[in-house]
């Protein structure tokens, strides 16, 4: 009776753990036995052109954190003999015997002794067979080309995020997709396959890019503008290349600049942002290129229309100036280009109304070139973080009026950066045709380009006949600087020197200098150049500081496209 | 030709069974009891156990070996990453141009084009 009593007992005992609590038992044998890893999908490498050809810029590398186990290692001496002998540039702590034996005292059980050690030196680690030692695999981010570029590409911070640049902007393209790997495992973590529910997903890695960056106009440009930049004695300045028949960006040169592998030292956060994409700025005197434009393609002037300059001139209840002076009296408006006077820039916006005043369909016109055709005022939509469109004020706002689109016209009162700037310049002297301007040729695959178009054309955004006309005129505004360009080829190009605002008041003291202009053949233009420099309480000049690098460049670029001069 | 048909009795069983067939039923004499079947089942359950654990370990040490192919794919795909880097590192502009052979160029002449 007893007997059978137990045994009900037992019965009813394993009824209740196996069957009622299978499900939970089961749950706890998975989780004991299944492991859940992660197969980490690999970021995407960058490339710049060299050429049509590929070139890395960024590239992932696995390396090593060296840690200890303070409470296992037995030898403190010889552990920090081994490790500062093959991987001493890789320390992250002064005395490692020390730090060990503090460890032991804490009763730590992970003190990190290197970081970024290769897998060849954690081989030669591991070959000594010392106790206590680990390594934990990463990766990294390494850059062949060094500082190149630094401003277009960003950098990867620590939680693997892109940050800046093309990192950030292109993120999801060049993070991928982690792999997954559900399996049974021995106790080494070792997958094994006799589970049933075993699941292996594999990752996808990111994009390799390929930029329209060309790493040896990049080089140049970087080269020119530090140059430039220590001639003038300037802090700032940027170049912008890009090709005007496609809106190909080709080089984008910031400084100050940094090292993307050392982004953890740079002590300004301002050196991390791409001038020319997220500064905007009052270009000055080159928008009296888009001015011109507007004025040819509504019929208003031509080169040799004239006016009379008088140095000044009234809109509203101001009275505008010219910054040089004494070229009065009945002049062209190629002259009025040549010597940047204002009065002949405020002229042309006058006869795109009823002549005599800025009206609203002088403003409207205005406004549908500068913004809606040529692209001021608007994100253009190239691959770079944190672009902003700046500012540029409808004609339908009250503060859109004629005083404000006088000082338009000849560059001031606005906020645009430098890469819609160039990128209208492009459709100017290009034809008419307004390509978005893009920093992605496309992907690299299995050793071969892709490529991508990422740019959009807009056409006729002035007519082919106005930009031939624009383009001479602008063309004649460099004539007299000419002794510094390479004979033989179709250079044309504009100055600004732009006050900058204090309190909301121009300033003299401080005025930033630009030039902006192309290059090529006399058939077409294969580069335009945007060049800026800056420096705190410094009077920079567009033809003294700026034009110079320019030249530079241009004289470089003439022979790196082996453009055949005239004969 | 005559056809004689014999008179002889034929009893059924011997009709159905086939001529010199043997007609004898053998019994055994070892008697198994419920014992010896419960025990005979255990040892087929082990046997059928050992041959599972047999199966099962045999895969797993192709599973062992699975692994460390996969160590050694990415031991090496680290390593062709690094030389890839390295190689990267020398074609680098810099590197070229701090390179002996560039250090050794002179400026070319430009008089052929006066």
């Amino acid at each position: 009776m007893l007997l059978t009593g137990a045994m009900v007992v037992i019965v009813l005992r394993l009824f209740f753990l196996q069957v009622i609590q299978h499900d939970h038992y089961v749950a706890l044998a998975t989780e004991e036995q299944v492991k859940k890893l992660v197969i980490p999908a690999s970021r995407g490498t960058v490339y710049a052109l060299d050429g049509d050809t590929p070139v890395p810029l960024v590239m992932n590398q696995q390396v090593y954190t060296l840690f200890a186990d303070p409470m296992v290692v037995d030898e403190p001496t010889q552990v920090a003999q081994v490790v500062r002998d093959i991987a001493g540039g890789n320390l992250v702590v002064d005395n490692i015997e020390q730090n060990l034996t503090d460890g032991k005292k804490q009763k730590s059980m992970y003190r990190v002794l290197a970081k970024n050690v290769t897998l060849r030196q954690a081989e030669l680690i591991k070959d000594k067979d010392l106790k206590g030692i680990g390594f934990q695999r990463v990766s990294k981010r390494v850059y062949p080309e060094g500082a190149m570029a630094a401003q277009t590409l960003g950098f990867v911070n620590n939680e693997g995020k892109g940050q800046y640049g093309i990192e950030q902007q292109l993120n999801d393209r060049l993070t991928g997709t982690d792999g997954i790997l559900k399996s049974v495992t021995d106790v080494a973590n070792v997958p094994l396959s006799i589970g049933k529910d075993n699941i292996r997903q594999e990752p996808v890695n990111g994009d390799n890019l390929v930029l329209t960056i060309d790493r040896n106009i990049q080089a140049k440009a970087q080269e020119a503008l530090l140059a430039g930049l220590q001639r003038s004695g300037a802090t700032h300045g940027s170049v912008l290349v890009m090709d005007p028949a496609t809106g190909k960006v080709l080089a984008l040169a910031d400084f100050p600049t940094y090292s993307p592998a050392d982004f953890t030292n740079v002590q300004d956060e301002q050196v991390f942002r791409n001038i020319a994409t997220t500064e905007p700025y009052e270009p000055g005197s080159v928008l009296k290129t888009f001015t011109i434009a507007t004025g040819i393609d509504k019929g208003v002037i031509d080169a040799n229309s004239t006016f009379y300059n008088t140095d000044k001139i009234k809109v509203e209840d101001r009275t505008i100036t010219n910054a040089l002076k004494g070229v009065t009296g009945t002049i062209t408006m190629q002259s009025a280009l040549n010597n940047s006077l204002n009065t002949g820039m405020v002229t042309i916006a006058q006869r795109l109304g009823d002549g005599e005043r800025i009206n609203k369909t002088s403003r409207d016109t205005i406004y549908e070139y500068f913004h809606n055709r040529l692209g001021l005022g608007e994100r253009t939509g190239v691959e770079i973080a944190n672009e902003q469109k700046g500012i540029l004020i409808s004609p339908e706002e009250e503060q859109g009026n004629a005083v404000r689109y006088s000082n338009m016209a000849f560059g001031q009162g606005l906020n645009v950066t430098m890469m819609q700037v160039a990128s209208g310049f492009s459709a100017i002297i290009n034809g008419g045709t307004y390509h978005s301007p893009t920093v992605l040729a496309g992907t690299y695959d299995g050793g071969k380009l892709k490529p991508e178009n990422n740019s959009t054309a807009r056409p006729n955004v002035i007519s082919p006949g106005a930009s031939a006309k624009a383009k001479e005129m602008i063309h004649q505004a460099r004539v007299g600087y000419t002794n510094t360009d390479t004979p033989g080829y179709y250079i044309g190009g504009k100055t600004g020197t732009s006050q900058t605002l204090e309190n909301g008041e121009y300033i003299n003291s401080q005025t930033v200098g630009t030039y902006l202009g192309f290059g090529g053949t006399d058939a077409e233009a294969k580069y335009v150049i945007m060049v800026q420099v800056s420096g705190k309480n410094m009077n920079l000049e567009g033809n003294k500081h700026a034009m110079p690098i320019f030249t530079d460049l241009s004289n470089w670029m003439l022979g790196y496209y082996q453009l055949q001069p005239r004969a | 030709m005559s056809y004689t048909r014999t008179a002889t009795y034929a009893a059924r069983r011997q009709q159905s069974w086939g001529r010199n067939q043997n007609t004898a039923r053998f019994v055994s004499p070892v008697k198994l009891g419920p014992v010896m079947h419960t025990i005979l089942v255990a040892l087929m359950i082990l046997v059928l156990g050992l041959i599972y654990l047999t199966q099962a370990s045999g895969s797993a040490s192709y599973d062992y070996q699975a692994s460390d192919l996969d160590r050694k794919i990415n031991e090496l795909a680290t390593k062709k990453a690094d030389l890839e880097v390295e190689n990267a590192r020398l074609s680098s502009l810099e590197s070229v141009k701090n390179s002996d052979v560039a250090k050794a160029m002179t400026q070319p002449s430009t008089e052929y084009v006066r």
